[in-house]
C-alpha cells in the first residue's frame, strides 16, 4: 500500500448553473497550498471544471473526488444519471447533445470531454444507460512536485 | 503590495470593518491594529474606500515639499482632466496648470497613448491566434492579481509598457531634460507604479500625489484660464479612464477587426480571468481589466463622482480615427522600441503550507479539521476575513484557536463547568460528617 492520499469531496447538484465553478475553484486553492506546479494546477481545474459542467447539465448532479498522491492527482466523477449511449461519439469535439436553451447559455460546444483528454495524462469514461456515468482522470506531477514560488524582495 | 497603501496606525481602532473588503484577503486585525500581508495586496484600495477612520491611506508624496520646488514637472493620470466641468479639455488644464508653476507633459500623453495602442495593434495582428487574447498592463492591481492568484495567465500579459511611462520618455528623449517627474494618480496601483514598478527596475517618475490632491489644490488657487492655448493634439488617451476606452483606441489602430472584452470591477475582473484560465475565451483577441467600477475614474484617489466623470467623456466628441500624421508618428516610434517592457512579468504565487507535498498534505488536514470545529460564519471577530482564512493562519503558526470567540466562549463555559464542579466539593476533612448527615436526612 501506498501513502495515504489527501481526499477532497464535492457534491455537485444538477441544474445549478450558479454554482458551476465552485468545485473547481476550490480545488484550485486546495492545489496551490500544496505546492502543486501552476501549469498542473490550471490543467487539474479545467478538468474538473469541465466534469461539474456535465453533472449540472447532463446527469442531474453526482460527485467528484479529488485524491491528491505524492506524484499524481487522481479525479473520480461519477453520476446516476441517464448515461452515455456512444462513449467514442460523446469524446468526439463538437459532438454535443445540449438543447438550445442551453447552448444559449454558453454551453454545449461539445468540448468538454475532449478538454479534459487534452488536460489529462490519462482518462478514463465508463458508462450505462439508464445507471449512470463514472470518469477516471490522473493527472502526474513533474519528479519534484513542490515549486519554490518567488519570495517577495 | 509595495507601498500604494499605508496604515495610520494612531487612527485605526482595530475595528476589523476593512478585513471583508480585501479581494485577496490580505488584511488582518490583531492587537486592535489593522495588518496588510504585503505578499497578498494587490493595492486596489477598496480598503481604503470603507475605512471610516482614514486609517488606511492612499500613499502620496509629500504636497508641500514638492509645491515649494523651483519646477514642478507633472505627469497627470488622463482621470485628471475629466475630473472638474470647466476644465474638461487637458488644454484649459494645461493653463491652470501653468498658472500654478506647474509644468504639465499633456502634449506627450497623446503621443504616448497613441504609441501603446499602436504597438499592441501591432502585437495582436503578428501574434498566432492560439497565444490570444493578451491581457492589457494597464491596470497595475490587476497585474498583481494576475501574478498572485492566476500565475498561468502571466505569459499572456502584452509585452507594451504603460502609456504613462513612455509619455516620460519620450519628454526626456525631446527635451533632454532630467527633473524629477511627479505623477498625479487615481489609486494605490499607479502610485506603485512609480514607486516600485513591474516591468522595468524603476519607473521614469519619482514622486506620486493623489489626483484629488492635485485637483483640490489647483481649485484653491482660482486660476484664470483664457482658453486662448493652441489647440492640442487628439485626446483619445482621456478615453483611457473609462473601461473600454483602451480597447477602442487600440481598434483605431488596427488593421483587422478585433474582438475585445472590457470589463471593470475586481469581481468582473476575476470571473473573467478565471474563464480565462479555463480555456473558455477562445476567439478573443484582448482583455482589458480595471479593478476599479467604471475603469480609473472610479479610482479612490479622484474627487469627481465616476458616473459625472463617465458623462463627462460621453459628452466629448473624440477623433478615433488618426491622422496619416499621427499613423505615421506612431509607426516611427513603434520601430525605436520605446514601448517594450524592459522585463517580463513573473508569477508570484503564495507560498505553499509546507516545503514539502507530505508535510503540506499533513497541514491540509489539520487546518480543515480546524476549520470544521469553527462556526462557519465567517463574523471577523478574530480579526481575519473568514473562518477558513482563521483555519489557515492557525496552521501557518499565525494564530490559535482561541482567536476564535465562539471557541474562547466554548473554553471559558467549560472551565467555568470546572469551576462550578470544583466549587461543590468539600474538603476531605469534613467529608465523612457531611455524607453522614446526608445519610439521616435519607433515613429519617
Ligand atoms: N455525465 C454525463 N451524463 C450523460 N451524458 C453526458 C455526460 N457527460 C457528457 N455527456 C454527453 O456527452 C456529450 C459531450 O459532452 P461534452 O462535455 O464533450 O460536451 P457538452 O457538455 O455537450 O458541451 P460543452 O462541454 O462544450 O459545454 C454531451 O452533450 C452529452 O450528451
Ligand atoms: S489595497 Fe486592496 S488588496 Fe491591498 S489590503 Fe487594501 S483591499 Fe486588500
Ligand atoms: S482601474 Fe485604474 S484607478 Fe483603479 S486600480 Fe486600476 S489603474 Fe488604478
Ligand atoms: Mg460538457
Amino acid at each position: 500500500m501506498g501513502p495515504q492520499p489527501y481526499v477532497e469531496r464535492y457534491v455537485v447538484q444538477g441544474g445549478v448553473f450558479d454554482a458551476i465553478g465552485e468545485a473547481s475553484t476550490q480545488l484550485k486553492s486546495v492545489l496551490k497550498m500544496l505546492g502543486i506546479p501552476s501549469d498542473i494546477t490550471r490543467r487539474a481545474t479545467v478538468v474538473a471544471y469541465e466534469a461539474e459542467m456535465n453533472l449540472v447539465i447532463h446527469a442531474g448532479g453526482g460527485e467528484i473526488t479529488a485524491s491528491v498522491f505524492p506524484d499524481r492527482l487522481e479525479l473520480f466523477v461519477r453520476d446516476e444519471g441517464p448515461g452515455i449511449p456512444d462513449i467514442p461519439l460523446a469524446m468526439k469535439e463538437g459532438y454535443s447533445t445540449a438543447t438550445d436553451e442551453i447552448r444559449e447559455m454558453g454551453f454545449g460546444a461539445g468540448m468538454g470531454l475532449p478538454n479534459m483528454k487534452r488536460n489529462s495524462d490519462s482518462l478514463d469514461v465508463r458508462s450505462e444507460v439508464g445507471k449512470g456515468t463514472s470518469l477516471f482522470a490522473v493527472i502526474r506531477f513533474p519528479s519534484d512536485p513542490v515549486q519554490q514560488p518567488v519570495k517577495e524582495g | 503590495m509595495s507601498g500604494g497603501v499605508i496604515v495610520q496606525e494612531a487612527r485605526c481602532r482595530g475595528c476589523a470593518k476593512c478585513i471583508k473588503s480585501c479581494p485577496t484577503e490580505a488584511l488582518r486585525v490583531s492587537e486592535g491594529l489593522v495588518r496588510i500581508i504585503p505578499e497578498l495586496c494587490i493595492d486596489c484600495g477598496e480598503c481604503v474606500r470603507v475605512c471610516r477612520e482614514k486609517a488606511i491611506q492612499l500613499y502620496e508624496d509629500d504636497w508641500q515639499l514638492l509645491r515649494a520646488q523651483k519646477n514642478l514637472v507633472l505627469m497627470a493620470d488622463p482621470t485628471f482632466y475629466v475630473q472638474v466641468g470647466a476644465y474638461a479639455r487637458p488644454a484649459l488644464m494645461k493653463e491652470a496648470l501653468q498658472s500654478s508653476g506647474i509644468e504639465d507633459l499633456t502634449e506627450y500623453e497623446a503621443a504616448a497613448y497613441d504609441i501603446t495602442a499602436y504597438a499592441i495593434a501591432k502585437l495582436l495582428e503578428t501574434e498566432s491566434r492560439e497565444r490570444l487574447p493578451f491581457i492589457s498592463t494597464y491596470c497595475p492591481a490587476v497585474l498583481r492579481l494576475i501574478q498572485i492568484n492566476f500565475p498561468e495567465l502571466v505569459g499572456r500579459i502584452v509585452p507594451v509598457e504603460s502609456p504613462l511611462e513612455i509619455g516620460v520618455l519620450l519628454w526626456k528623449q525631446k527635451t533632454g531634460r532630467d527633473d524629477p517627474v511627479t505623477m498625479a494618480v487615481p489609486c494605490p496601483a499607479k502610485t506603485t507604479l512609480v514607486h516600485a514598478p513591474e516591468g522595468r527596475e524603476k519607473s521614469t517618475m519619482s514622486y506620486s500625489i493623489s489626483v484629488r490632491r492635485l485637483i483640490r489644490d489647483i481649485l484653491a488657487g482660482s486660476p484664470k484660464v483664457t482658453g486662448s492655448l493652441p489647440a492640442q493634439p487628439n485626446r483619445r488617451w482621456l478615453h483611457w479612464s473609462v473601461s473600454g476606452g483602451e480597447c477602442r483606441h487600440i481598434q483605431a489602430f488596427s488593421e483587422r477587426p478585433l474582438t475585445t472584452i472590457s470589463v471593470s470591477g475586481l469581481r468582473n475582473t476575476k470571473d473573467l480571468l478565471t474563464e480565462l484560465e479555463l480555456g473558455r475565451l477562445s476567439g478573443v483577441d484582448y482583455i482589458e481589466c480595471r479593478a476599479c467600477d467604471l475603469g480609473c475614474i472610479g479610482g479612490v484617489g479622484t474627487s469627481e463622482s465616476r458616473f459625472l466623470s463617465q458623462l463627462r467623456l460621453d459628452s466629448i466628441q473624440f477623433e478615433w480615427t488618426p491622422t496619416d500624421e499621427e499613423r505615421l508618428a506612431a509607426a516611427s516610434r513603434f520601430e525605436s522600441d520605446v514601448w517594450r517592457l524592459e522585463k517580463p512579468f513573473t508569477a508570484k504565487q503564495r507560498i505553499p503550507l509546507a516545503e514539502n507535498l507530505k508535510e503540506a498534505m499533513d497541514k491540509l488536514r489539520t487546518m480543515n479539521a480546524i476549520f470544521s470545529e469553527l462556526p462557519h460564519i465567517d463574523c471577523g471577530s478574530c480579526g481575519r476575513p473568514s473562518c477558513r482564512a482563521l483555519s489557515e493562519d492557525i496552521v501557518r503558526g499565525h494564530g490559535e484557536m482561541t482567536d476564535c470567540i465562539f471557541k474562547l466562549r466554548e473554553r471559558i463555559y467549560g472551565l467555568s463547568a470546572e469551576i462550578h464542579s470544583l466549587s461543590g466539593k468539600i474538603p476531605h476533612t469534613f467529608r465523612s460528617q457531611v455524607i453522614h448527615d446526608h445519610e439521616d436526612q435519607r433515613f429519617v
